[in-house]
Order: structure tokens, then C-alpha cells, then sequence
């Protein structure tokens, strides 16, 4: 086991140079010169200058991505968002833990309404339901989320008043927020008024965000679910006479949710795209709305900190959903 | 992206050997979902290459008296059968010239990705060793950039527009593409037609294109068929941000719903419409996709 | 397993019931009052900020000598009872008696030179004009310039006459030196805040200038009718009711100001009550406000301009009067006001809009006419058809310009009608978009604006047209001595004609063409009363209640 997730680790080695890499020369590749692109159109040649020097642009290539290296990795110096001068890193940790719990509310939400419909579409496998899952489920993945997300709004908050249309919290609370979960602050100080308001301020934009993970945790738990069903263990389980319902949970839903949990990983990198358009639509200060306006303002720095940061948090995660798969199933650390 | 990059996991990796294509046809049709599908897609290419012979009108063509006070457009009527925009221009035109942009940015995005995909991976595949391990680190790097993110990362390199928004969706689509036929080929590398041939003394090349790749190519066509449905979102969701074509008439699905985002409430049918057109042809392209899987697929066979 | 599903599906289904059954906002805000700005502050300094987020909460903190009577561009009283000069140069005013800051400090004759000469001695990165924008283009440099691009310095000196009379010393005579003054720039800081908070340390980012110090983020200190609590970035602005305030107390007790960036959002949250009042309403939505009966539309009143800029350079076709006469004919504005403005434009005749002094009737008047504009052309040296670039912004709606991308679409088609051929160029509005006007490479044409700062022609045709600007790119001696001639008259009959005559000239020579006065419409729950929108943008919430709930 211990083998395995060293080697996985030093696998990551590889891709995070490779992202950085990337990153690096994105920025070189955009219009303008580095130091420009950096300090956008204000860029005068002084300060053009004073930047070269502080990132130290005019040394040969190698030795600037050694630099990059460096101020990113060490000194955790992102560089000052062109539109607000803030330090990048600082609204990281402001905008970051708003996105977080979108994504994990959205889960949640795809997580326990898709695995039961899944099952339950194997299980009346080629009747209605079945087929009305299927469809529906196409229906998810082929809305926009955007789209979804703006009707979504309009009629459960405009239309019908029963949500919250935008932000994270009622702004009248006056409350703290000493780590930025909105959720974990109000449980940890046990205000129950101001958890409850910023879950319903939760609800419609993970619901959006979530969709397409619903869609696609569905079919899968039904596609794993009808592989299990005819596996010999079941067949056996079922001879010796043991209840239908332990057979459902010990060996069909167990086995069946392997292949789900992977899904969740990989789900992440498209919760923190689609965080981008949902955000936008609901107003969320999270990082999707915030990148969203640095494409408008050009702001390079905070496309540059950002993107990275959202790549190592993906990278992160579906390293420990491949460490905790090789945990529950130990056929797979000698594949 | 991501969802597409699922969908080919979900993929068998056996290809149907030669006589299956025929079977596999025929249980295409025989799926009610797949021929849905088809027809809906169908309804879509016809629209986008006979779109100046259908069209009541032209796309650019403005009629600013045709608007209500307060710059509101009207609703549907015999004139217009979707109503005009804000502009005064005909809808229904407009979404028939939309569905020429979105069929060409999605086969152009999808070759770009395909092409790319297929040489990097059938070489990792076929080859392997440190190339296979270099090209496949290289798309795990693509990988672990959300798609939607990667995309706008590009469109900033390169500047809004038409054709930098084909490229962007299409790199994309790189790594994934890349990633199953590497599988595909691998697959296929150990097959006994592969080692019959290797035995005789074909070249490598040849064994490459006349016996694994053709025999690789059926989780592409489905593959393929998806990543349509996730190009025409991708590239809505970058007309959504504001990342669309630079010349702002341009009858483009995504930026067409843009436009109308703010007029949800003053005139729901503008933002709904082309909501209905992106939606229809999408799932079109899922459906076939999803019939074409479950007719390639051994495994799901006689289920 | 099923059972357990069905368990699980239980406390699912209660969980969303609850959720429907509770229905959104619904604190009791009698005395809170939530309103939607489009951002957040830049920051809370007044000094060192220029935009109109930032100043509606600098203005509800900080007073200057003299404000605005709310709904209009008049000057009334403010920390000054009143002020006399007699040369135009020396200004002296006698203050309020029995004033205090935040702080518990008193307002005295002291506080205003020491507020006056903080600017005026400002070093380094603060004297980048994104930090100190209005001072510069109120007063033009500084005691000691850094820049060979600024100006000396129109303000010399400040003298206190004991505690309550102050005399302000200026280098020239100026007519708009005082209307400035309501500029919340000019507000009246705690000496004592400023300086324990740090208020005079920053640095230039990205060549943006940026606060070091906690003042303009976290201890803003005046005298206005509110008081600052709090401000989380993204979130809101809190102000609470100074109950020591000099004037008549404010009724609400919290004030609560929230970015909401998107139009349609920020309609919405005035919908489901998130927000009791919203600005910068955009016109389409005009109608929606309107036909919800507890909502209400305001009225602020006109006080802006959209033009077409037309920018002449080497080269260009626009140096050619002709070209630029048929420009203006081919530019349909009557049905981009009737279209895109909701019935809340004009049609623009002259730079200025109407309320103000130096309007004048007799400016040439340029009605939509393809047919002329092609004959224009044609004995011109750009003949039909004529290759034009046209520019406009995209991610932005501004007040007198509420849908950029529309405005263009049909200037270009009434252009293409009259014999030009327009080639399409965007980009996003800050930085790329403004900064390319600025620069003049923003193409032949390009669709920008104004909102006026204080009440004199000087902010409109004196901001555009008193000095060779690459914008227009155009050199006319004549409009350039008008406009300065206007600004250090001192009889203000004299100043007026001539403003009109300079209308006149200008719409002669055509450096550009204005095509909208809009009056900006502001959303708000009918429970909200005695709010006043203001020409300039900077509302008073002093008045404002809620009442009836």
C-alpha cells in the first residue's frame, strides 16, 4: 500500500512541473510582453522595468521559470490583481472556500439523488423508469448550465420568492466569519438562523453546478450496478438464499459504488469549470465569478495565481480519490 | 469536457471485428433513443446547410420599427414564427444561420482534437516506452486543467473570435482523444491478427494504419459523436462569458442567449429559444452517441 | 437496501419542503435599508479614489465645504455657512461652528487647510493619477510636480483665520473652482484619523496605486450623517446613523450598500427583497420595476453624454470636414434613443445636456439623412464607400450607454446605408477599450461618454475640447481659446455666452458627435421614501426612510 502511494506521489511530480510549465509559458504567449501582460495596459516603461527586474524578466528563460518557480512555490508570491491591487494569494484564501462549499454542496446533491436513481434504474433495468432515467439523464448533460441556471433562478427566486437569488448570506446578518466557510462558521459558533440562510443560499446555484454530475453519477451507478448484478459472487449470495436486500447492500451496491467514487474525482475539474458560469449567474464571490471578471479586465495575475491554484487543487484531489480507491480495493495497487 | 473524457471510460475497449459493423447498424436502428437522435441531428445539419434557402429573411437584416416601446421586442407572429430580437432581426433566421456556426465550430473543434489526439496517441500507444510515457504526461498536465478554464486561457492567448474559439474547445478535446486510442491501440497491439501480421514481417507502420487503428476506431466514432455535444456547449458557455465571435451579428447559439440573459423578463422567448435550440441539438448528438456505444459495445450486447 | 433508500428519501423530501416553505430575506429591516450598487469600493479614501461606487459611501461619511441641493447641480451649504471672493482667486469661507469627526474630534479651520494642503503636498506614487484623479484635474499638480506632464498647481495656499473662517489661495482666477468643490474628493477628513491610520503611506501596483496604511480600508472618519462599521470585500458595505450629526439625524439606523456587477441580478435581488433599492437600472428592466406594484422606478436627472468620437490623425479620412459631416448624417441616433433608451433618452444636439448653463438652441443640427451623407462623401476625398474602423465596448453598461453592443449594431447598419463601410472592432471595457480612446487607437469612430462631475460647462467642454487630446486628435485654436477664455471668466453672464458660442463652434467643426442625454432610472420597494437621486451620481441617504411595512 505504502508503495503504491509513493509511486503516486511521485507521479504527481511530473504533472505539477508540467502545469507550471505551462502556465509559464501561457503567460509569455499572451499578447504583449510578459511584464506587460502582467502589469496590463497601464504598463509604463519604468514600471515595465522595475517588473523586470523584481521577476527577473531580462535573465535567460530557464533561470525566469527557476524564478517563477521560486516566488510561486516558496514565497507564495502570486503577484497584485491588476483590478483590485490585492494580493493574489489573499483573495485565493477569500474567494476559494465560497467555491469549495458550492462544490460540495453540488456533490452532495448528485451524490444522494444519483446513486439511488442509478440503483433503481438497474434494478427495473429496460422498464420506464429505467428508460425515463436515461433520458433524463442525457436531458442533464445536454443543458447548459448556464442556461439551467438562469431559469433555475428566475423562477424559484423572481417568480416564487422562495430563494435567495444572489450572494452567499443575507448581508442584514452581522455576523463573523473567522475561516471564510460560511457553513463551518456558523456551526462552529452554533448560529442556527445564519447556517440555515446560507444554505438556502446554496441551494439553487448547487443545484445548477450539480446537474451535470447528477447525470452522470446516475448512469454510471446503473451502468455498475447491471455489470455487478450478474457477477458469480451475487449469483452465489443469491443461491445460498440470503435476502434480497443483503445481497442489494452487502454485494451489488457495494461493489457498484467503486467505479462511482472515481467519478468524483473526476467530477472536480468540471464543478470548478462549471463554477465559472454558475457563479457569474448567482452573483457567488467565490473564485468562478472572480476568474470570470479577470478574463474582462485582463487581468493576468489573477488568471495566472488562479488557474494554477484551481489546477493543483484538482491535481490534489484526485490523488487522494486514487489513494482511497487503492484503500477499499486492493486489486488495483498491483495493476 | 470531463464529462466526455467519462464517457469514453465507459467505452469498451474491444472493437467489434470486422462483420459487427453490420450487426451493430442494425441494432442502431432497432434503439427508438438513437434514432431520436438522429433525427434531431438530422433536422440540425439539414437547417445549417440549406439555411438561405429555408430562411424567411436575412440574418443581418434589422427592422428597428418592428420593436415595441421601450426597445421590447414582439412575440411570435405569421411574419416572424419566433419573433424578432432586439434588434428587429428575425429569430427564426438567425437560429437556422446559428446552427451553421455551431456545426462548423463543432466539427472543426472536434477534427482539430481528433486528429491531434489520434497521431499522439496511436504513437504512445504503438511505440510506447519513453515517448508513450512523455506524450501521456504531457496530456495528464492538459487533464488536470479544468476544460472550461483551459479553454479561456486560450481564447485570452489568442484573442476572442470564431476560429480561436475552434481551436480552444479543440485542443481541449486533445488529451482525451489521445488517451483512447492509446487504450484502443494497446489493446489491440496484443491481438493474435497483430501478432500474425508482426510475425510475417509487416512493417510497423503498416500493422499501425491497415490492422490497429481501423479496428480501433469504433470507441472514436462514439467518442467523436459526444465530443460534438460538448463542443456546442463549451462554445455557448465562452459566448456566455463574453469570449463569442468579435462582430457582435453574428447569429451564434451561445452569444444569441447571451444577448437576451438580461431580457429574461421582458422578453422570455429571445433567451429561451436558442436555450431550445442548444439543448435539442445537443442531446441529439448524446443520443447518438449513447445508441452508438451500446451497439459497439460487446459487452452490453443481448442485454 | 431499498428500505434504507427510502429512509434516507424521508428527511430528503422534509429538507425540501422546509426549503420551500421558507421564503427568502424577511428580517425586520424598518430600520435597515440594503442597496444594490454595480461594485464594490475602490477604497474609502475620497482623496485617492474617482469612481462612483466608491464615492456613494465616501459621500454618505464625508462632507465638503460646500454640496449639491439634492436633485440638482446647485451649490448649497455644506461645512461651510458661506463664502465670499472677490477676484475669483481668493476664496474665503466661514464654517459651522460645533462640528465633530467620527473621532470626537472637532471640524475646524484647521482641518480644512490640513485636508487642502495633504493633497497639495502629496508625493511619489501618490501623485499617479490613479490615485489623486479629481485633484489633478481640479487643481492640476502639486507643490512639488514629479512629472513633467502635470501643471502647476492651481491651488497655492490655505490660511485659518481662527477657528471657524478659512481662506483657500489660487494661482488664477477659476470659475469651476468652487461647483469642484462638491466632489467627494474634497471632502473633510479627521486630521487626527488620517494620520494614526496611517492614511498617507502607499504604493504604486501593477502601476495602480494601492493604500499601505488601514485608513481608506478600514477607518474612514468625517463628519457625515453616517458613520462607517464595515466593509467585506464582494459583500457589503456597512454605515451606521451618526447620532451626533450636525443637520437633520438620519432616519434609517444601518445602511448596507452590495455590489451586485449584473444587470439582471441586481433587478432580481430588488424583486425577491434581497435589495430595497437598486441603481443603474437597465432600461429594458425599466418596464418590469414598473409593473410590479411594490416596486417604483426614480428618475436621476439627466447629466451625461454618449458620443461618437471621431478621431482625426495623419492620414485619417476624418481630417476631411466632409467626411465628418457625413458621419454625423450617417449616424441614425433618433432610432438608437427611441430603441435602446426606453423612452429615457434624448437625442443629443450639443455636448452639454440641457439643464446646464451655456445650452444653447442655435448649435447645427445633423438629422439622420443617408442620401446627403452619400453626397457628402462623394464630393469629399473618401468616396462611397467610405472604409471606416468603428470600436465599441464589450462587458460594460454605462449610465448614458446602457447596451454598447446594441448602440453600435445599428450605427453600423445606418452607417453601411449611407455610403461607409464599417469594419468592426471590440474589446473589454477596462482596461483595453478606455485606454485605446485615450490613446487615440481606437479606430476612426468609437462609442464612449460622460457623466458630469459638479455643474459647470468646464467638466463637459472644457474635459473634451480645451486641449489637444489624442482622443479627437484634432488642433483648432479657436475651440481651444473659447474654452479657456470660459473658464477664468469671472462674470458668470459673460461665461455663459460664451459656452454657447463654444456649443456652436464645436458642432461646427464636429470633433465628434453626441447622440444621447439619458436619464439613468434607479429601482426601489415603494416603502422607501425620501430618496433623491442626484445629477452626479453621489445620493444623499440622510432623508431616506422605510415606512409602511
Amino acid at each position: 500500500m505504502l508503495r503504491y502511494i509513493v509511486r503516486r506521489l511521485l507521479l504527481l511530480i511530473p504533472i505539477l512541473i508540467g502545469v507550471s510549465l505551462l502556465i509559464f509559458f501561457w503567460i509569455r504567449a499572451l499578447p504583449g510582453s510578459p511584464a506587460e501582460a502582467l502589469l496590463g495596459e497601464r504598463a509604463t516603461p519604468a514600471l515595465v522595468q522595475a517588473y523586470r527586474q523584481k521577476y527577473g524578466l531580462n535573465k535567460p528563460i530557464v533561470q525566469q521559470y527557476f524564478t517563477y518557480l521560486k516566488t510561486t512555490a516558496v514565497d507564495r508570491d502570486l503577484g497584485v490583481s491588476v483590478a483590485s491591487h490585492r494580493q493574489v494569494w489573499s483573495e485565493i484564501r477569500l474567494k476559494f472556500p465560497a467555491t469549495i462549499e458550492l462544490a460540495v454542496a453540488a456533490m452532495i446533491f448528485a451524490v444522494v439523488l444519483g446513486i439511488p436513481l442509478g440503483f433503481f434504474a438497474a434494478k427495473h433495468h429496460g422498464r420506464l423508469f429505467d428508460q425515463l432515467t436515461l433520458v433524463g439523464s442525457l436531458l442533464g448533460i445536454s443543458i447548459p448550465i448556464f442556461f439551467l441556471a438562469i431559469i433555475l433562478k428566475y423562477l424559484f427566486a423572481v417568480r416564487w420568492h422562495l430563494l435567495p437569488s444572489v450572494g452567499r448570506i443575507d448581508v442584514t446578518a452581522n455576523v463573523k466569519h473567522p475561516t471564510n466557510f460560511y457553513v463551518l462558521d456558523a456551526i462552529i459558533t452554533g448560529d442556527w438562523s445564519t447556517l440555515w440562510d446560507v444554505l438556502k443560499h446554496l441551494v439553487l446555484p448547487a443545484i445548477a453546478l450539480g446537474s451535470i454530475p447528477l447525470a452522470v453519477i446516475t448512469r454510471i451507478t446503473r451502468a455498475a450496478v447491471l455489470d455487478v448484478q450478474n457477477e458469480d459472487y451475487v449469483r452465489t449470495a443469491r443461491a445460498k438464499g440470503l435476502p434480497p436486500l443483503t445481497v442489494d447492500r452487502r454485494h451489488i451496491l457495494r461493489n457498484a459504488l467503486l467505479p462511482v467514487s472515481t467519478i468524483i474525482g473526476l467530477q472536480t475539474g468540471l464543478l470548478l469549470s462549471g463554477a465559472v458560469l454558475t457563479e457569474t449567474v448567482f452573483a457567488f464571490p467565490g473564485m468562478g465569478s472572480w476568474l470570470r471578471d479577470a478574463i474582462f479586465n485582463r487581468d493576468y495575475p489573477v488568471l495566472q495565481g488562479g488557474i494554477l491554484f484551481l489546477a493543483l487543487v484538482f491535481v490534489f484531489v484526485n490523488l487522494i480519490v486514487d489513494i482511497s480507491y487503492a484503500i477499499i480495493n486492493p486489486r488495483i495497487r498491483y495493476s | 469536457m470531463s464529462v466526455a473524457e467519462l464517457e469514453a471510460a465507459e467505452i469498451a475497449l474491444e472493437a467489434p471485428a470486422g462483420g459487427l459493423w453490420k450487426e451493430a447498424s442494425y441494432r442502431l436502428i432497432r434503439n427508438p433513443a438513437a434514432i431520436a437522435g438522429g433525427v434531431l441531428v438530422l433536422i440540425f445539419v439539414i437547417a445549417a446547410i440549406f439555411a438561405p434557402l429555408i430562411a424567411p429573411y436575412k440574418p443581418l437584416e434589422q427592422n428597428l420599427s418592428l420593436l415595441k416601446s421601450g426597445g421590447i421586442p414582439p412575440g411570435p407572429s405569421l411574419h416572424h414564427l419566433l419573433g424578432v430580437d432586439l434588434l428587429g432581426r428575425d429569430v427564426f433566421t438567425r437560429i437556422l444561420y446559428g446552427a451553421r456556426f455551431s456545426l462548423l465550430i463543432g466539427v472543426v473543434s472536434v477534427a482539430i482534437g481528433l486528429t491531434v489526439g489520434l497521431i499522439l496517441g496511436s504513437i504512445a500507444g504503438y511505440i510506447g516506452g519513453i515517448v508513450e510515457s512523455v506524450i501521456m504526461r504531457c496530456m495528464d498536465v492538459m487533464l488536470a486543467i479544468p476544460g472550461l478554464l483551459f479553454a479561456i486561457g486560450i481564447v485570452a492567448m489568442l484573442g476572442p473570435g470564431l476560429y480561436q474559439i475552434m481551436i480552444a474547445v479543440g485542443v481541449v478535446n486533445i488529451p482525451i482523444f489521445a488517451r483512447l486510442l492509446r487504450g484502443s491501440v494497446l489493446a489491440q497491439r496484443e491481438n493474435d491478427f497483430v501478432l500474425a501480421a508482426r510475425s510475417v514481417g509487416v512493417r510497423r507502420r503498416v500493422i499501425l494504419f491497415s490492422h490497429i487503428l481501423p479496428n480501433a476506431i469504433s470507441p472514436v466514432i462514439v467518442q467523436g459523436t459526444l465530443a460534438m455535444a460538448t463542443a456546442i456547449i463549451d462554445v455557448a458557455g465562452l459566448g456566455f462569458l463574453g469570449l463569442g465571435p468579435q462582430d457582435p451579428s453574428t447569429p451564434e447559439w451561445g452569444t444569441m442567449l447571451t444577448d437576451v440573459n438580461d431580457y429574461l423578463q421582458a422578453a422570455p422567448f429571445l433567451a429561451i429559444i436558442p436555450g431550445i435550440a442548444i439543448v435539442l441539438s445537443v442531446l441529439g448528438f448524446n443520443l447518438i452517441g449513447d445508441g452508438l456505444r451500446e451497439a459497439l459495445d460487446p459487452k452490453l450486447r443481448g442485454r | 437496501m431499498r428500505g434504507n433508500l427510502r429512509k434516507l428519501a424521508l428527511p430528503l423530501a422534509a429538507l425540501c419542503v422546509l426549503v420551500v416553505a421558507s421564503t427568502a430575506g424577511g428580517a425586520s429591516r424598518a430600520t435597515t435599508l440594503v442597496f444594490a450598487g454595480a461594485a464594490d469600493p475602490t477604497y474609502l479614501d475620497p482623496a485617492l479614489v474617482s469612481d462612483g461606487e466608491s464615492f456613494r459611501v465616501t459621500e454618505q461619511i464625508f462632507e465638503s465645504l460646500v454640496k449639491l441641493k439634492p436633485g440638482t447641480t446647485l451649490i448649497q451649504p455644506a461645512l461651510a455657512k458661506s463664502w465670499v471672493s472677490k477676484n475669483a482667486k481668493d476664496w474665503t469661507f466661514s464654517l459651522r461652528h460645533n462640528v465633530k469627526f467620527h473621532d470626537g474630534t472637532p471640524f475646524n479651520a484647521a482641518a480644512v487647510c490640513y485636508n487642502y494642503n495633504r493633497q497639495y503636498n502629496f508625493k511619489g506614487p501618490f501623485q499617479d493619477a490613479s490615485a489623486t484623479y479629481y485633484w489633478q484635474t481640479v487643481f492640476g499638480g502639486f507643490k512639488h510636480n514629479e512629472s513633467a506632464d502635470l501643471s502647476p498647481s492651481l491651488y497655492i495656499g490655505c490660511t485659518a483665520h481662527g477657528k471657524y473662517s478659512v481662506t483657500i489661495h489660487l494661482r488664477t482666477p477659476s470659475g469651476p473652482f468652487l461647483p469642484a468643490q462638491v466632489i467627494s474628493s474634497f471632502g473633510i477628513q479627521s486630521p487626527t484619523a488620517l494620520k494614526k491610520y496611517g492614511a498617507d503611506s502607499g504604493e504604486l501596483r501593477n502601476g495602480t496605486f494601492y493604500p499601505t496604511g488601514s485608513y481608506a480600508f478600514s477607518h474612514p472618519t468625517g463628519t457625515g450623517p453616517f458613520k462607517f462599521v464595515s466593509w467585506t470585500v464582494g459583500e457589503k458595505t456597512v454605515l451606521a446613523a451618526n447620532p451626533n450629526y450636525w443637520g437633520p439625524k438620519p432616519k434609517i439606523k444601518t445602511l448596507i450598500i452590495r455590489p451586485i456587477a449584473n444587470n439582471s441580478a441586481r433587478l432580481q435581488a430588488l424583486q425577491t427583497g434581497e435589495a430595497q433599492g437598486i441603481d443603474l437600472v437597465a432600461p429594458e428592466h425599466v418596464g418590469i420595476i414598473q409593473s410590479n406594484s411594490k416596486l417604483k422606478v426614480l428618475n436621476r436627472p439627466s447629466f451625461n453624454v454618449a458620443y461618437v468620437t471621431i478621431h482625426q490623425g495623419t492620414g485619417s479620412p476624418m481630417n476631411d470636414i466632409k467626411v465628418r459631416q457625413a458621419v454625423a448624417y450617417g449616424l441614425d441616433r433618433a432610432s438608437v434613443v427611441r430603441s435602446f433608451y426606453s423612452g429615457r433618452g434624448q437625442v443629443a444636439q450639443e455636448f452639454e445636456p440641457p439643464q446646464l448653463f451655456g445650452w444653447t438652441n442655435k448649435v447645427t443640427k445633423y438629422t439622420y439623412n443617408p442620401t446627403k451623407a452619400k453626397q457628402l462623401l462623394n464630393s469629399s476625398s473618401c468616396h462611397v464607400p467610405c472604409k471606416v474602423d468603428f470600436w465599441y465596448p464589450t462587458g460594460v453598461s454605462r449610465p448614458y450607454m446602457p447596451d454598447p453592443k446594441r448602440n453600435f449594431e445599428a450605427f453600423s447598419a445606418s452607417l453601411e446605408e449611407a455610403g461607409f463601410s464599417v469594419t468592426a472592432h471590440s474589446a473589454p471595457w477596462r482596461p483595453d477599450y478606455v485606454k485605446h480612446v485615450n490613446d487615440g487607437t481606437a479606430g476612426d469612430l468609437n462609442l464612449i461618454g460622460w457623466t458630469g462631475d459638479f455643474g459647470d460647462p468646464d467638466n463637459f467642454l472644457g474635459t473634451f475640447f480645451q486641449t489637444y487630446s489624442p482622443q479627437f486628435g484634432f488642433k483648432n485654436a479657436a475651440i481651444f481659446n473659447i474654452l479657456s477664455k470660459a473658464e477664468k471668466q469671472k462674470s458668470l453672464k459673460k461665461r455663459i455666452a460664451l459656452y454657447k458660442q463654444a456649443n456652436i463652434m464645436i458642432m461646427k467643426y464636429l470633433p465628434a458627435v453626441p447622440y444621447a442625454h439619458s436619464r439613468p432610472a434607479l429601482g426601489f420597494e415603494k416603502t422607501v421614501k425620501g430618496y433623491v437621486p442626484s445629477p452626479v451620481g453621489t445620493d444623499p441617504f440622510e432623508g431616506v426612510s422605510i415606512g409602511g411595512q
